[in-house]
């Protein structure tokens, strides 16, 4: 109850709220990598979680058809959000890892200025299907090798050679822990992608 | 079951049983968003409760007075899913009926922000001066 609420409250109801410019990001790699703790370690909430609907595209490995089999399944999806000023705002979102399966995840990524596709070198494997997804929709990305206790089993060159990106996708080491190394991680994709808007 | 007590029929109409969760789309009356050819409303979609829409408030009932209700505050659709533990898809239904009555405003974000260079910018400058977890800003060379 201080002296300006009265006055104050009034206006704020009738002036409609303006919501802030939402800029999102999608953290992506396998399950288990660090995604969470990627989100959490800059976020300005703790991660929240929602479930999501993902399709999965399985390969016809084992269907005479050769048809893809489209499944659509719920899966917990985590995020978290920085707000920038009053007027902007950055949504941090993890996507689940999937392994051995294609994926679909337009339903959370469209309209995404970046990615981060987060690497633990002693599972290269499980990034493939976030590279290739990250390729495919043509969205600015970068490979961040997650130095689980400050150790990294292959250089950054062995990384990029087995994943096969290319030069112009930055492949970079970082801790997911710790928010200034995640901070930067993040600023490397958007360089990228602020680069591409110029380029 | 005791003999003489008959086992509860669960499709009578005095069926008590254990409360079974409710299946999400029970409340949208089965509609569905984003009918396959991508969503509508992305989930960083940002949502504000209008002053009618608190003034309703009383006269709302379970999830919809919740989102309104939460949404005293912006929020993403995504945000509302998480802090109501509804499904996404839930949320983007229910948000549209709640628009189309005026109980709340829905800003779907311009896709071009992708390809805003001053937004990239302003994005760049704030997370820059985000300090680490000593303390220390980023190098802006």
């Amino acid at each position: 109850m201080t002296p300006t609420e009265p006055a104050t409250v009034p206006a704020a109801r009738s002036a409609a709220v303006r919501p802030p410019l939402p800029v999102k990001m999608v953290i992506s790699g396998g399950f288990g990598v660090g995604k969470t703790t990627t989100v959490g370690s800059i976020s300005e909430i703790e991660p929240l979680t929602t479930e999501a609907a993902i399709t999965e595209v399985a390969a016809g490995v084992d269907d005479l058809t050769h048809t893809p089999r489209k499944t659509t399944t719920t899966v917990a999806m985590d995020f978290g959000c920085l707000t920038i000023d009053p007027t902007l705002k950055l949504y941090l979102f993890g996507t689940p890892g999937q392994e051995r399966f294609g994926f679909m995840w337009d339903d959370i990524v469209e309209g995404a200025v970046g990615g981060l596709v987060i690497v633990d070198t002693r599972r290269l494997d499980d990034c493939y299907a976030a590279v290739d997804y990250f390729e495919h929709k043509g969205i600015p990305f970068a490979v961040a090798v997650n130095a689980f206790d400050g150790r990294v089993e292959h250089t950054l060159e062995e990384v990029r050679w087995a994943l096969d990106v290319t030069d112009g996708v930055p492949v970079l080491v970082f801790d997911a822990r710790e928010r200034g190394s995640v901070r930067d991680a993040l600023l490397v994709v958007l360089e990228l992608a602020l680069a591409r808007t110029e380029g | 079951m005791a003999d003489g007590t008959p086992p509860p029929d669960p499709s009578g109409p005095d069926a008590v049983g254990p409360a079974s969760a409710v299946r999400p789309f029970l409340v949208t009356a089965g509609r569905v968003a984003a009918g396959g050819d991508g969503p509508s409303m992305p989930v960083e979609t940002q949502v504000v409760a209008t002053a009618e829409g608190l003034d309703a408030l009383d006269r709302l009932a379970f999830e919809r007075h919740d989102i309104v209700a939460v949404c005293r505050l912006p929020q993403s659709i995504a945000e509302i899913a998480a802090r109501l533990r509804l499904h996404l898809n839930v949320v983007r239904v229910l948000a549209e009926d709640l628009r189309a009555a005026g109980h709340l405003t829905v800003h779907v974000p311009d896709s071009g922000v992708v390809h805003d260079a001053s937004v990239l910018r302003r994005v760049i400058e704030g997370l820059r001066a985000v300090p680490d977890s000593r303390g220390v800003l980023s190098d802006t060379d």
